[in-house]
């Protein structure tokens, strides 16, 4: 097979079509007809939405598809080695995977076999198919953590996943990946899941073991920005087709189909601040104008008025632990920080680093271990239950995961309505659910949707929605715990829009937490970079970004994906 | 691991000390005065005051809660009032039958179920599994009665004669493979269907992980993916859920003993509660939950062999 | 005030019903289980079976239904009776509930009700006992009592010759007494299912409240509802079932009704309690903390719709689990009490029966049982499929 032409593509998937059945009646199609190449040795992206089939399309060159209720199409073909994987009987298909054809999952931690050592699940796959005794499997298998970057590979040899972190994780499964040394790596995401200076560490180690061993990969992604990092071609995938396929530089520089550009366009830049970010429908729309060239400024100034002070604020878990013991986990360390009126607080940070936390705190979500929030003056950790309550509709919080935040049993009309009856809002019934439609209107929905189930909406429909029954109550201040980090990019853009306006036209201020670096830069006056319960830096966003000062800021910044750019 | 064990055991008083004022109270608040139950019809007012001073209800309510307490603790709780027998003889005695019925019943079902539940979790989904499900529905409604009124003892040891009637001997060899053997065929039959329906359920729940696709990227085989993979994982909760039913089953085939006349420990609690043998009902539920407590102590230190995520700290 | 153009969309039980809708084995479960239950009612409320008690065929009359001839009979039973029966129920074969009887006499003691209205000495006829019409709430008692009579002969000899016209055989065959095996069948069930029922609903609320405070409000009150948790589980749930009925010594459905549901609420309090503390995290009730609701209102009108079915689900379960213990219980005599007819107390009977070739009442009472339970476990299972589609 190497004596043949090397010009040849290592996989072609020729017009792969697969169809999910829902039920008896719904069918669901995931691909309809896609076709691509990938040469060998080299980095392929396939980049798209949730629902635009590219996890799909990795699973079917496996053949990993669940066979309770997908079926393949008859004419679809994967050529490998001259051979239709498709047709292929169960036990050569098998002595392909993870021998020419290896995959990385998104989720390290679940995608590991949590009962089983480290050590063993990497023999098992060398003995499998390089035909090793136990002993060389062992000792392959340090050779193979150590060249995956694992500290101290003899004595982790024996560790279970739920020892190692999230990043180390994701380092065995590439070790496991690589033990065969494939042909063709396929990575589904595999650093979604991460924190940003770990997915910086992994995309590198991916693009140097791929040079090292001569292999091709596949990298999946909703990202745009990571596989710009890497990838030597793109294709772009909506609704189970391509939208456009090319090398990564056109791509990003000349993109010809209208999706392409549109997601270029919707994530927050680095460099400006666009007044408003451009949102998909500009873009399929088929108009002209594309991008509002508009740009805001950002930034305090001496004389806001100050409406949320936060001082010394600690919060500790203390779990139980032994007889008596008790351990304590510091999750905020003395935070201070002030938000002035209609202005934005951005707080960033890992996992881990105490962000959130500072928000539920502030809600008294969580009681406080000690320190002082102040609104307008007062504070509100000292205040009783019942004191607290007219403070409590001046303060509301949008959360990250829509589909949690809503009760499922509630109609919108109540969500929204619910609020204003408990608070006294509106003189009657039928004054708060014209009040209500209002809302609906202002968030961009429509008022019709007044009787429906949250179910029935898209993940940004719900966060409309919950941003709606937020306003219900007129805050001054808003807290949006990572509020659109769990929509895909083209929806984040139109709910960062509205929510700017929302600020320009309330006057509110916004406390901005969130893991995503460059949204936060976007959207922020200040900015304040969290690491393990701690406040290491407070900034304007556009000085902290051009002139960051603590180390781990700068590490912060330096692993954000820049694209093509980078190159 | 023994600093684990120690605090477990301490944990336990509480409950163990509830346990004792559940009993205490239903014994001495719910029932009635047991002085008119042994007097029994014949009773004059006299004998029935003898009978409350010899059984210290007369006494205040701390006393007699510390007489039980004491009582728990030395393993005395008297005679029988029904037999006259030591209540402490007669737990003695009657575990004996009870496991040699009860412990082949579980090791025999445990198996079969998890292996019929391997099979079915393997084709899930197709007429089969289905099949075998519906089967496993109607299985658990005919009730363990029936099982052993119509299938077990009429029709295979009465009729056909293949099986002993019922009795129980003296020596162990010929109780478990003469006298045991259809008790624990029906045992295994009534219980196979609960089991095998809950540990599909536990196979199913970890057949969708993300390892098991992990497992199968790697190219291993279905049987291995299954055997190796989730069998592994799947194990926890059976190993669980067998641990704490370990007591339970103890009683649980109380109707079998009963049937076949083996002098169990389920047998004598119908008995007793028939003749309203209130020392032996009283020894025979604090020893029991004494039982299941250390059983699912024993249920945890298992866990930790087969879970290495489970840190006993 | 309510604008026409909204869409009103289905909500999740609706949602659910649908898919239980679609679902065909369910819906035949479903319409054999209302079958019962309707049954239930109209025998309870003296719609149907209200006679059961007549005798109106003789002792041990054979089903004509399935081609017994009513000689042939007789003949097993003058065969079994020298068969080595006697030595397995020793003593029982002329009646069974003998010893029985006399013991409850004695536990029964000065209970009123009883043998006060029995015109025989007490013991020799136990069926006059048996049966306390006062109780059984029937309409045309003076129809019965004539027959009250002659009971103690008929049961003397067991099937000897009647003076009144009594039948020989019956469709579904007779017990020993000459009742319609059929008609005491659809009268037990009555018993069953209702005991089933009211315990399963007992059990569900007290471990819905109880596992909703624990779950929600979680501290001590968490700990000290567990501690209760711990103790109820450490007992072995027959043995503490067998350890109260021993207590209470006395039988009624009642009794029975409260001794499984203030033992059974377990299992729904620990769901109940998971499900709380799972979804007292959870972001919209976070979120309605934040709105200012109260802590009642978070627990049942925001977290109660989303874990109600879980308790739909329990209820179902635990009616027929309840329904099982029902039968095992009756069936020791720890059960229902003996003026009362119920499927565990005919199996009791129908154990002696047996040896002498009289199959049909265990048959009887076996298929009815079966049938249900089937039907209702197929049904939960349904239920707990449509209510939560993620679980298989």
């Amino acid at each position: 097979m190497n004596s043949q032409d090397q010009a040849a593509p290592l996989l072609s998937v020729r017009d792969l079509r697969v169809n999910f059945r829902l039920d008896k009646h719904t069918n669901f199609e995931a691909l309809k007809g896609v076709s691509f190449d990938i040469p060998r040795e080299k980095t392929i992206a396939l980049v798209g939405e949730s629902g635009s089939g590219k996890s799909v399309s990795s699973l079917a060159i496996l053949g990993l598809l669940p066979k309770e209720n997908a079926t393949v199409d008859a004419r679809s073909q994967i050529i490998y080695g001259g051979r239709d994987l498709l047709k292929l009987p169960g036990d050569e298909m098998r002595r392909l995977r993870g021998k020419e054809i290896s995959m990385i999952f998104q989720d390290p931690m679940s995608s590991l076999n949590p009962v089983l050592s480290i050590g063993n699940q990497l023999s098992e796959i060398l003995m499998l198919h390089m035909g090793l005794n136990a002993r060389q499997a062992k000792d392959r298998s340090i050779a193979l953590l150590e060249e995956v970057g694992l500290p101290e590979p003899s004595r982790r040899i024996n560790a279970y996943p739920f020892q190692l972190s999230g990043g180390q994780q994701q380092r065995v499964m590439i070790a496991m990946a690589m033990a065969c040394e494939p042909k063709l790596l396929i990575a589904d995401e595999p650093t979604t899941a991460l924190d940003v200076t770990i997915q910086k560490q992994i995309i590198d180690l991916v693009d140097a073991l791929r040079k090292k061993h001569g292999m091709a990969v596949l990298w999946i992604s909703h990202d745009l920005a990571v596989v710009g990092e890497i990838a030597d071609r793109v294709i772009v995938m909506r609704h189970g087709e391509i939208r456009e396929e090319g090398p990564t530089r056109q791509i990003f520089e000349a993109a010809q189909d209208r999706y392409t550009q549109a997601l270029i366009q919707c994530r927050p830049p680095l460099d400006h601040r666009p007044k408003r970010l451009a949102v998909i429908d500009d873009f399929m729309s088929g108009a002209d104008i594309i991008v509002d060239p508009t740009q805001a400024k950002r930034g305090l100034s001496a004389n806001d008025e100050i409406v949320l002070e936060v001082k010394n604020l600690n919060k500790e878990f203390v779990s139980r632990e032994g007889l008596f013991g008790k351990r304590v986990m510091r999750a905020v360390k003395d935070v201070s920080f002030s938000l002035p009126k209609g202005k934005t607080v951005g707080l960033v940070g890992e996992s881990g680093s105490g962000k959130t936390t500072v928000g539920l705190t502030i809600m008294r979500l969580h009681q406080a271990s000690s320190g002082e929030v102040l609104f307008k003056g007062q504070d509100l950790l000292k205040m009783s239950k019942k004191e607290q309550m007219p403070f409590k509709r001046r303060i509301q919080i949008i959360f990250q995961n829509p589909y949690a935040s809503l009760n499922p049993r509630f109609v919108v009309g109540d969500i929204l309505m619910e609020p204003m009856r408990i608070h006294g809002i509106g003189e009657n019934e039928a004054e708060r659910e014209k009040l209500a439609r209002q809302l609906l209107d202002r968030v961009g929905m429509s008022a019709l949707t007044f009787r429906k189930y949250p179910h029935e909406f898209s993940g940004g429909q719900r966060q409309r929605v919950a941003v709606a029954r937020a306003l219900s109550m007129k805050p001054d201040v808003l807290i949006c715990d990572e509020s659109v980090s769990a929509l895909d990019v083209s929806v984040q853009a139109q709910v960062l829009n509205m929510l700017q306006d929302l600020q320009e036209e309330f006057q509110m201020s916004y406390i901005f937490i969130s893991h995503d670096l460059a949204v936060v830069k976007y959207i922020s006056d200040q900015v304040i970079v969290m690491n393990q319960g701690e406040v290491v830096e407070i900034a304007d966003s556009d000085e902290i970004y051009r002139n960051p000062q603590h180390p781990y800021t700068q590490k912060l910044l330096g692993s954000i994906p820049r694209g093509w750019h980078a190159h | 691991m023994s600093s684990f064990i120690l605090r477990r055991l301490w944990q336990m008083i509480p409950t163990m000390l509830g346990v004792v004022l559940l009993v205490f109270f239903l014994f001495s608040f719910v029932g009635g005065d047991p002085a008119y139950l042994l007097a029994g019809k014949i009773s004059n007012k006299e004998q029935i005051e003898n009978i409350r001073t010899q059984l210290g209800i007369n006494q205040p309510y701390y006393v007699q809660l510390w007489i039980f307490i004491k009582q728990i603790l030395t393993g005395d709780f008297g005679v029988s009032w029904a037999t006259n027998e030591p209540v402490s003889h007669i737990i003695a005695t009657r575990i004996g039958p009870s496991l040699t019925v009860l412990i082949p019943i579980m090791i025999i079902e445990a198996v079969l179920a998890v292996l019929v539940a391997l099979g079915v979790a393997y084709v899930r989904g197709s007429l089969t599994d289905r099949a075998i499900m519906v089967i496993c529905t109607v299985a658990m409604s005919v009730s363990l009665l029936v099982y052993i009124i119509i299938v077990g003892q009429y029709v295979l040891a009465y009729q056909f004669g293949w099986f002993p009637v019922q009795g129980w001997g003296e020596s162990f060899s010929e109780n478990l493979f003469h006298y045991s053997l259809l008790p624990i065929l029906l045992g295994v039959a009534v219980g196979i269907a609960p089991n095998t329906r809950l540990y599909r359920t536990f196979i199913l729940d970890e057949i969708n992980q993300d390892y098991v696709r992990t497992a199968r990227a790697k190219g291993l085989s279905e049987h291995k993916v299954m055997l190796k993979h989730v069998l592994r994982n799947a194990l926890i909760p059976i190993i669980t859920n067998l641990m704490i039913y370990l007591p339970s089953l103890l009683i649980g085939h109380f109707l079998i003993e009963r049937f076949f006349s083996i002098p169990g420990i389920g047998r004598e609690v119908i008995l007793a509660v028939e003749r309203s043998d209130f020392p032996v009902i009283k020894a025979i539920t604090v020893y029991v939950a004494a039982a299941t407590m250390l059983s699912n102590l024993a249920a945890d230190l298992l866990y930790k062999a087969v879970d290495p995520r489970v840190q006993l700290k | 005030m309510t604008a026409p153009q909204y869409q009103a969309s289905p909500g999740l039980w609706t949602l659910a019903w649908r898919r239980l809708i679609a679902d065909r084995l369910a819906m035949i479960s479903l319409v054999v289980v209302m079958a019962f239950f309707a049954l239930m009612v109209a025998s309870g409320t003296g719609l149907i079976a209200a006679k059961w008690a007549d005798e109106v065929a003789v002792g041990y009359a054979p089903p004509s239904l399935f081609g017994t001839p009513a000689t042939a009979v007789k003949n097993a039973t003058s065969v079994s009776t020298t068969e080595p029966a006697e030595n397995l129920y020793p003593g029982t074969v002329k009646d069974p509930l003998a010893d029985e009887i006399a013991e409850l006499k004695v536990q029964l003691g000065a209970q009123p009700g009883g043998g006060a209205k029995s015109s025989v000495g007490a013991g020799s006829t136990p069926l006059n006992d048996e049966i306390d019409y006062k109780d059984l709430d029937l309409g045309d008692l003076k129809v019965v009592d004539p027959i009250g009579a002659e009971l103690a002969e008929i049961l003397a000899t067991t099937t000897a010759a009647v003076e009144k016209p009594r039948v020989d055989s019956l469709p579904f065959g007779a017990d020993k007494w000459g009742h319609d095996v059929i008609l005491k069948v659809i009268k037990g069930s009555e018993t069953s299912i209702f005991v089933g029922l009211a315990a399963a609903l007992v059990a569900t609320i007290i471990g819905t409240i109880l596992g909703a405070v624990s779950g929600y409000y979680g501290g001590w009150i968490d700990d000290f509802l567990n501690w209760f948790y711990s103790i109820f589980t450490a007992i072995p749930y027959l043995l503490l079932i067998l350890a109260i009925a021993a207590v209470l010594n006395q039988k009624g459905v009642t009794t029975i009704v409260m001794i499984l549901g203030l033992t059974g609420w377990t299992g729904v309090y620990r769901l109940v309690r998971a499900e709380y503390i799972k979804h007292s995290t959870r972001e919209y009730v976070q979120a309605a903390d934040a709105i200012g609701a109260s802590n009642m209102r978070r627990m049942f009108i925001h977290i109660f719709p989303n874990v109600s079915h879980i308790s739909l689900v329990q209820l179902s379960v635990h009616t027929v689990g309840f329904i099982k213990s029902e039968v095992i219980l009756s069936f020791l005599g720890f059960g229902v009490p003996v003026d009362k007819v119920s499927w565990g107390s005919m199996l009791g009977e129908a154990q002696n029966e047996l040896i002498l070739g009289y199959w049909w009442q265990l048959a009887a009472a076996t298929i009815a049982m079966a049938i249900l339970v089937t039907a209702f476990s197929m049904f939960t299972d349904a239920l707990r499929d449509a209510l939560d589609p993620k679980i298989k």
